[in-house]
């Protein structure tokens, strides 16, 4: 019994202590030269769906991160929220009707990370771990977390 | 198929690819991109001796578009073996975000499949598009392509919704040869166009989705250009009128996208007035394996009655118009940006009952 009672003890104490890991969390990030502080989730949503969003007059710009499979699952499913062939439809079906740019995107983070750094005007999302301690990253908010 | 046009397509495609998602994201804070949607089709039609006008074998839409800051320049470019068109080219000032000014040639926004849809085969879950919403050069029987001026905004409206108005003023078609003739921007005009206004009001229940139901409007004055279409209809003019509303709602795994217009048509040297009503309800559901079968009725009244409808059919072996049509198919996105889609269809034409099967593969690149 006393047994338990000691693993119980541990296994709260561990629980409590570890700190909320940084790689769990998706946040969205933005050049540190940038003047956004701050965009709303429809604001997010309309950006990566390929609509005008204008910051201090500035038309911002978004990038995708698809470096890995479970970012962009993240992605369609809580900014979105679309399924994969919707999102590259309503995407395209933007660039056909208005001649609307798409949404660039990359596939290797330390590419995306540049691209943001270079454009004050850029958008993205990227795992917190990748970005946390980059001082060239503004970071605005955390859009999911596990 | 002559090998220009093969080479044309090619070319198309070539250039698209250094283009791959580029988007050019530059400090002068200009973005351009490019696309190209392709298609091929395969067809088998009993009492049609002939593949129909708007079912080229293979054709190319390649759309590109800048922005600079609030400017934007955008076009289309179609090429079938048969034809290459700048079907749209316009060139826009965005105010506000989401209400542009366009000038150049647009596609009329009173038109529920076409502005959805455009040129752009892979984008449309069938291979048919309703006949009533037909472009002018495979004998459809709206103007389509108007030259001018063209509104565009979206509005937040309460919580989640928007709503949404397009307006066009500009030339409307000619009255040609068994066909409607809209400005050409890179050919010959013969000129005899007169004023279009088109417009809709859309409501939108969430802004940036894919759903929408509104309200649409379309007045064209159509001058006649041919002698053999002045004989048939005994009047050098004729002024239509389109009422409609159109409704397109996607909720996943279904979409049901619906129109119905009433068209008047006012001769004016007879003082003759007619008019008809045509719609269409198409049901989509996304299956597993990223299949979707879909459905389609067409239905129409008093077409047959029309002196102006009845000029668009050229007897030429193809089906022009159609009264009723009942289309059922599958399409299967068998990977990124293609899809093979089959469709069966039963239509009741001017003249003749047939039935149909298609086969279509499309992509869009890159």
């Amino acid at each position: 019994m006393s047994k338990i009672a000691a693993t119980a003890v541990l296994v709260t104490l561990l629980a409590a202590t570890r700190p909320v890991s940084a790689a769990e969390q998706l946040v969205l990030i933005v050049s540190a030269d940038s003047k956004v502080e701050q965009l709303d989730s429809l604001e997010v949503r309309k950006l990566f769906l390929g609509l005008t969003v204008t910051y201090n007059g500035d038309r911002l710009r978004p990038v995708l991160d698809e470096a890995d499979a479970r970012v962009k699952k993240i992605f369609l499913q809580n900014i979105v929220s679309m399924s994969d062939t919707t999102y590259d439809r309503s995407v395209l079906r933007l660039t056909l009707i208005q001649g609307q740019i798409k949404p660039i995107a990359y596939k290797d983070i330390a590419q995306l990370i540049n691209a943001v750094i270079a454009d004050p005007t850029a958008v993205s999302y990227a795992w917190a771990k990748d970005v946390a301690h980059d001082s060239r990253i503004k970071i605005l908010r955390v859009l999911w977390y596990d | 198929m002559p090998h220009f046009y093969l080479r044309e397509i090619l070319l198309c495609v070539a250039l698209s690819l250094p283009w791959a998602n580029v988007a050019h994201a530059q400090h002068d804070h200009s973005s351009s991109d490019f696309e190209v949607f392709v298609a091929a089709e395969a067809f088998h039609g009993s009492q049609q001796t002939r593949l129909g006008d708007a079912d080229p074998w293979i054709d190319a839409d390649v759309v590109f578009g800048l922005t600079k800051h609030q400017f934007r320049v955008f076009g289309e470019y179609y090429i079938t073996p048969d034809e290459r068109d700048l079907e749209r080219f316009q060139m826009g000032f965005e105010f506000v975000p989401e209400t542009v000014l366009w000038f150049g040639r647009f596609h009329q926004p009173a038109s529920a499949w076409n502005t959805e849809h455009h040129h752009g085969q892979y984008l449309q879950t069938d291979i048919t598009r309703p006949y009533i919403e037909r472009w002018e050069d495979e004998h459809g029987i709206i103007p389509q392509h108007i030259t001018g001026a063209l509104f565009e905004s979206r509005h937040s409206m309460g919580k989640d919704g928007a709503v949404q108005i397009s307006g066009g003023v500009g030339a409307a078609p000619a009255l040609s040869d068994r066909a409607l003739e809209a400005i050409d921007l890179i050919g010959d005009n013969p000129g005899r166009h007169r004023l279009s206004v088109t417009g809709r009001l859309a409501y939108l229940p969430q802004y940036v989705g894919a759903s929408s139901m509104g309200l649409l409007y379309g007045h064209d004055d159509l001058s006649v250009s041919s002698a053999r279409t002045l004989a048939s209809l005994q009047s050098n003019a004729a002024k239509l009128s389109l009422y409609g509303a159109y409704i397109d709602w996607m909720a996943e795994p279904w979409r049901v996208v619906a129109a119905d217009y009433y068209v008047d048509v006012a001769l004016t040297e007879i003082n003759r007035n007619e008019s008809f009503n045509s719609g269409y309800l198409q049901v989509e559901r996304q299956l597993p394996r990223r299949f979707t079968i879909f459905g389609r009725l067409e239905d129409s009244a008093r077409m047959q009655e029309s002196r102006y409808v009845a000029l668009f059919n050229d007897a030429d072996g193809d089906i022009e118009i159609a009264l009723r049509r009942q289309a059922l198919g599958v399409r299967w996105d068998y990977t990124r940006r293609q899809a093979l889609t089959f469709e069966l269809s039963h239509i009741v034409s001017l003249t003749q009952k047939s039935n149909e099967l298609r086969a279509q593969w499309s992509a869009a690149i890159p």
